[in-house]
């Protein structure tokens, strides 16, 4: 593994910064990724930074059922995230659609259909633990080695 | 007329203070904001079209996920919608525990549209404050309904839940401890210089302009409109409470009025389980048929549901009045026009606690 490799390393595992993209959801899931915020829950002890800013994410948290004025934004907005990145879609909604998915419904469940969604939160909404605990566990499996896995 | 503006400038729909999608286009000359309207449509669910034709069982639960950070008020006013038409009575003991779990939801509703403005103003340490307290609230209402944000705790003749009596000791015990500290912080808020220089003056909203744009709720009452549907529900008559009513108009007041209300919801609580009688919480009934219009004051102000329902309880037509789409007019159309400084948008934009998510449905 060459040096600079393992700085990188380093300072990935450390420093991820997350968007989170609402894409037509009852915001229960926004307030929960809002808690994590909270001094109890600390995202920001293990590194984790919410910009909200696609332009310098690591992670975007898909949160909602996909209504049709996202679907040609949420792939551009994903091609604006530099590599390596990923996708987590936090809450039933961007997974199944939940109870957004029915009949005379304007919305098209699942995220995944649109943009590569590396690891799915179910939950109604999940706990803001549940959010954090997977943005942990994902970040090592995209972010270590990134380069050397690719070449 | 020729246009005189120098650069249309939008906001959003992604943009690190909106928590959910919603654009912002303001035409400014200068620094000043001349003009400036907003584009909704990013979060149009259709969810009245799904609950049309649907049992009340299920709309019951669809109804709570029209908004997540008011869902109790959602529930309470449906439900007790469904009550009004079929005539169903109401246990007094679960009359009680509705308004503390609509008092716990707002309580945490106003500390996170504090939070926001905290946030957007760069105040942060003020706002991790305030998130702390709310996570607080957030264990109380966990504790009495079982959930954290899509709780479904009301039914149809009564909750789904009694109050415990250690979970009674627990809940006084918390207020006892919340209370201090959201004086704490209202004193910061109110005495910050820094904050008053972001929040003063900036952003207003007077009387008539809020009767224009119907403002409601809590911006409402910040311009000097006394209006709150609480004092019209009987069971709040019954506890009594006055509504917070400031007269600047301002951002700074908007928010005060917000945290003036969190310390009255904490008084109404209090009276609630100092009265709470004893008794069933739940006495059953069948939900009929019947047309009606009902009111509640949710955290943003005045909900509407028009309800329609045929002879099984099934809901024929129904249609939501939500309060954000009035505030965000009036934000849009009356607060931000005249602002000197881009900066003072966004945080003028969620003074006014937009939701988009109830706006657009």
């Amino acid at each position: 593994m060459s040096l600079l490799q393992r700085v990188k390393n380093v300072v990935r595992s450390r420093s991820i910064h997350v968007c989170f993209v609402d894409v037509g959801s009852c915001n229960g899931c926004d307030i929960e990724v809002l808690a994590t915020l909270a001094p109890r829950y600390d995202i920001e002890q293990y590194g984790i930074y919410v910009h909200n800013n696609p332009r310098e994410a690591d992670i975007l948290l898909v949160i909602g059922a996909m209504t049709p004025q996202w679907e040609d934004k949420l792939p551009a907005l994903w091609e604006r995230i530099p590599e390596p990145k990923a996708a987590i879609a936090i809450g039933n909604c961007p997974i199944s659609g939940c109870v957004f998915q029915r009949r005379d419904t304007y919305v098209s469940a699942p995220v995944a259909k649109f943009i590569p969604v590396a690891a799915e939160v179910p939950g109604c909404p999940p706990r803001p633990t549940e959010i954090l605990s997977a943005i942990l566990s994902l970040a090592p499996t995209v972010f270590k080695d990134f380069e050397e896995r690719r070449r | 007329m020729k246009k005189v503006v120098d650069v249309s400038f939008p906001v959003g729909p992604v943009h690190p203070c909106w928590k959910e999608p919603v654009r912002l286009k303001c035409e400014t000359k200068g620094e000043k904001v001349l003009q400036a309207e907003v584009e909704l449509g990013y979060m149009k669910k259709g969810i009245e079209r799904i609950m049309r034709g649907r049992p009340w069982q299920e709309v019951m639960f669809l109804a709570e996920r029209i908004c997540g950070i008011c869902s109790v008020i959602h529930n309470m006013v449906f439900i007790e919608g469904m009550e009004a038409m079929s005539g169903i009575p109401v246990p007094p003991r679960a009359a009680y525990l509705r308004v503390i779990a609509n008092e716990l939801d707002r309580i945490q509703s106003h500390l996170l549209a504090n939070f926001s403005y905290c946030y957007t103003i760069e105040h942060e340490t003020l706002g991790m404050y305030l998130l702390n307290v709310r996570e607080k609230a957030m264990d109380l209402l966990e504790r009495l309904t079982g959930a954290r944000v899509n709780k479904a705790y009301m039914i149809p003749g009564g909750v789904r839940f009694d109050l415990q009596a250690e979970d009674h000791v627990i809940i006084s015990s918390t207020l006892d401890q919340i209370e201090p500290d959201i004086m704490r912080y209202t004193r910061m808020f109110s005495e910050g210089p820094l904050i008053g220089l972001r929040s003063r003056g900036i952003g207003i909203l007077s009387e008539v302009h809020a009767r224009e744009a119907h403002a409601v709720g809590p911006t409402a009452r910040a311009s000097g409109i006394r209006t709150d549907l609480r004092t019209q529900h009987p069971t709040y008559q019954k506890i009594g409470f006055s509504p917070v009513v400031r007269t600047e108009g301002d951002n700074f007041a908007r928010v005060m009025v917000r945290f003036q209300e969190v310390a009255e919801s904490i008084g109404i609580i209090r009276r609630c389980l100092d009265g709470l009688p004893e008794g069933l919480i739940r006495s059953g009934g069948v939900c009929g048929a019947g047309t009606i219009t009902h009111r509640g004051e949710a955290p943003r102000g005045e909900l509407t549901y028009y309800l329609k329902a045929d002879e099984y309880g099934r809901i024929v037509d129904i249609s939501i009045q939500t309060p954000s789409i009035m505030n965000i007019e009036a934000s849009a159309h009356y607060m931000i026009i005249g602002a000197t400084s881009l900066a003072d948008v966004t945080s003028t934009f969620i003074s006014a606690d937009p939701c988009i998510a109830c706006t657009e449905r």
